[in-house]
This record gives C-alpha cells, structure tokens and sequence, in this order.
C-alpha cells in the first residue's frame, strides 16, 4: 500500500506548493477570485489526463469554465453537460465555448468498432458509434487505425458544435451577444492546438479577446 | 494584392493572432525544453493514478492546485461536483478511470463560495438545472438540522458545500465498479475534498474510506455476482 500512500501524499505537497508560488507572486489573486468568476471561455473537452485545458493553453484559475467527459461527447439529451451549458452560457455568460478533441483518443478509437464495454460506455458511446456508422466510407477509405480514430475525433467535434447551435440557451446568445463556437482538435504527440472550425455571428472569429 | 499588402496582412493576422493558441505554442515549447521525450512519452498512453471529480468553475484548475502535469489525472468537471447513479456521464468516466485506467485515487473535490450550492436553494424554477441541483437540496434535506442552525448565510452555504462532497463521494463508493475493484484490488480509495480560495488550500474532509464502504454496503452492496 506504500505507492497508494505516495500519490496521495503527492497531491498534498502539490497543492501546498501552489499555495505558496500563488501567494508569494500575487498575494491577493486568490482571495480576488473568491469574490467571483468571470470567464471568457466554456471548455468541453475529453476526460483523458493528457489534455489538461489551463494547463496546455497556459490559462490562469478563472479563465475557463469547464466540462470533461469520456471522449468530450454532447448530446442534447445529456443533462450533466446541458446543465454546465445552461449556467456556464445562461448565467456565468461565456463569451465562447470550445469543443476540444484530441488525437489517440481511447473513447475515438473504442468507436471504431461495436466491442462489448459493458452497458454504461456502450450506452455512452452510442452517439459516437453512430457517428462512426454515418461516415463508415470516409473512415474506411483511411489506413491506420490512428487515422480512423482521429478523423473521427474531429467529426465528433463538427457534430458537437452542431449539437450546440440547437440549444435555445446556445441559439440565443449567439444572436444577442455573439457568443461564437469553436472547434480544435489537441495533437497529443505534438502539444498543439489545431482549429478545426469556428462558428461566428458577430465576425469576431478570434479565440481570446485582443489585448487581453 | 502586391506583396506589401500581404506582408501587412500577414503581420495583421499575427498581431490578432488567437491569444489561446500563442499560449499553447509557448507551453509546449517550455515542456520540450524540460524533457525532448514529453510529448513523444504522451502520445504512448495514459497511466494516471488519480481521477479527480470537481465543479465546472474557472477558479479551480485541478491539475495547477494539485502541481500535477500532464497526463497525471483523469478529469471531470460538472456543475456542482454532483455524482448521480443515473448520470450516464459521470457512470461512464468513473467506469473507464477504474475498470480500464485502474486509478489508485478518486478525489471529489468541492469549493466554498460555489454558485451551483447556492443556486440549488435559491426558490426559482431554473428549468433543466431543477432536476441536476436537486441532489444539493437532498443533501440538505439529509442535514437540515445542523443547516438550519447556522444563521450567517454564507457560512451556511460553505457547510452546504462540505456536507455535499461528501454525499458525493459516498456516492462513488456506492458504485459497483469501485466497489469491486477494491475488493479485488485494495483501490481505490474515495476521498473527499474542499477547496478554499482565502488560503489557496484544498481541505482533507476526511472521508472514512473503508467505514463508507462498510456502512454503504449494508444496503448497496454489488460485489456479488460475476
Ligand atoms: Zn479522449
Ligand atoms: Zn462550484
């Protein structure tokens, strides 16, 4: 049990080190945020710890609201991930929303086929295998299984942003206040974000504001 | 276009250039810096010991408060911390982190000041919230005695917020597939956190891992079987 006992010891000394490093930098940073957030951006992203979202964009706590799921996966009928749409765009009033895939999704490559992963993923990669089934030629017509898998990662995100615009809440801000919606595909063995698609009303199409 | 343009263009489209992006580049550049096998390590697959179940808020950034890189903790964040058994989302993230993943730690991990607690009992039909909050007003209702006894409101609410990582994580302990995992195994183990921004500290509330999983599974046993 010794290993066990580690990690978890790790994690304590982490968060004491963060602690000191965000005090001694800005002494008054946290007890700032303590009074609110106001975030720029929604997040929705793979559960997968290789893409940890403040991490890789090098962000600051407050900067982005977040949702993580089993291969980043929305559907309208989700109520975990509609409730953090609702409040993230409804009431916190993110100003855009990410849809983020990655490369060497685990969730991406179990979608390539139909293998048994007992009821509760099957039932979640349902939308996801279907996906794979709508566009089983193009998929067929790529080599590796590393191209199917990431090729329909980045369908999947197309299909997110497309699942998003039907959502009243979604609908609405976009018209009233130019939410905008984007779609990125993060390459694992590269570190790097790629745009894959953004969606804009107002034709502000950059991710952050400028001069931020 | 003559060439001057587009040089102005190009130098345009780099100034308004994607601040997200630019970050990106800067980090990933700093990782190969420190390790030139990093990404390469990455790309091979993911080992984490821990999955770390937390609120949706911007100001809690799991892997930056714990000092834990990339590709050292499975994530999920929802509005609340809730863990519902009914919840396909959070089912499938849990079932994946143990079964496949084989975490050694779960950590729910909650927040003073947290606006889903507070929105949960304020009196206003918030539509598709109503049924996701309802597991904070029953976790009230579970301590409504104790609630009711603190009159300052946001101390109320923190205590809300403490009682409800709780519920949570006693609810990942009800699942069968942490449930068998630590019969079979010896993980993992369930822990319950709060996160304190005057201080910047995560609080250990102190999770009787073992005596949960005793108590729960006088009731929701599911080791039989398979
Ligand atoms: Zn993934
Ligand atoms: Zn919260």
């Amino acid at each position: 049990m010794s290993t066990i006992q580690d990690a978890f010891h790790r994690l304590v000394a982490g968060n004491q080190s963060y602690k000191a490093k965000t005090f001694s930098e800005a002494p008054n940073f946290l007890p700032q945020l303590a009074t609110g957030q106001s975030p720029e951006v929604l997040w929705i992203g793979c559960a997968d710890s290789r893409v940890p979202e403040t991490t890789i964009c090098q962000c600051k706590p407050g900067d982005i609201f977040v949702h993580r799921n089993i291969a980043n996966i929305l559907s309208a009928d989700d109520i975990s991930a509609g409730s953090v749409i609702q409040y993230g765009v409804g009431a916190v009033k993110v100003q855009r929303i990410v849809v983020c895939g990655h490369t060497s999704c685990g969730g991406a490559n179990a979608a390539l086929g139909d293998a048994d992963l007992g009821e509760t993923l099957n039932t979640w990669l349902h939308p996801m295998r279907e996906l794979r089934r709508k566009h089983q030629k193009e998929l067929d017509a790529l080599e590796s299984t590393a191209a199917k898998a990431n090729r329909l990662a980045e369908i999947n995100v197309r299909n997110s942003l497309e699942v998003l615009q039907t959502l009243p809440v979604v609908g609405n801000a976009m018209r009233e206040r130019g939410l905008t919606l984007h779609g990125v595909i993060y390459d694992i063995g590269e570190g790097e974000l790629k745009v894959l698609e953004e969606t804009s009303k107002s034709g502000n199409n950059s991710l952050w504001s400028q001069g931020r | 276009m003559t060439e001057q343009e587009k040089e102005r263009v190009n130098e345009h489209l780099k100034a308004t250039h994607d601040r997200i992006f630019e970050s990106n580049r800067a980090w990933a550049s700093k990782c190969l810096d420190k390790d030139p096998e990093f990404f390469a390590k990455l790309n091979s697959g993911q080992q984490p010991d821990y999955l770390y179940i937390g609120c949706s808020d911007s100001r809690i950034p799991a892997n930056e408060i714990m000092g834990l890189e990339a590709g050292e903790v499975f994530m999920h964040r929802n509005i609340a911390n809730l863990v519902n058994s009914i919840d396909l989302n959070i089912m499938s993230v849990i079932n994946y982190a143990v079964r496949h993943l084989r975490v050694k730690h779960i950590v729910v991990c909650g927040h003073y000041n947290c606006g889903g607690v507070k929105a949960a009992m304020t009196p206003a039909d918030l539509g598709l919230l109503n049924p996701w909050l309802r597991n904070i007003r029953d976790v009230y209702r579970l301590h409504e005695q104790e609630l009711d006894g603190i009159t300052d409101d946001a101390k109320r609410y923190d205590r809300l917020a403490e009682l409800n990582v709780l519920e949570q994580a006693r609810n990942v302990v009800k699942t069968a597939a942490v449930q068998k995992s630590y019969k079979d195994d010896g993980y993992p183990i369930v822990h319950a956190w709060i996160f304190d921004f005057k201080d910047g500290l995560l609080k250990d509330l102190k999770l009787d891992f073992e005596g949960t999983l005793k108590s729960i599974q006088k009731i929701y046993n599911l080791t039989g079987g398979d």
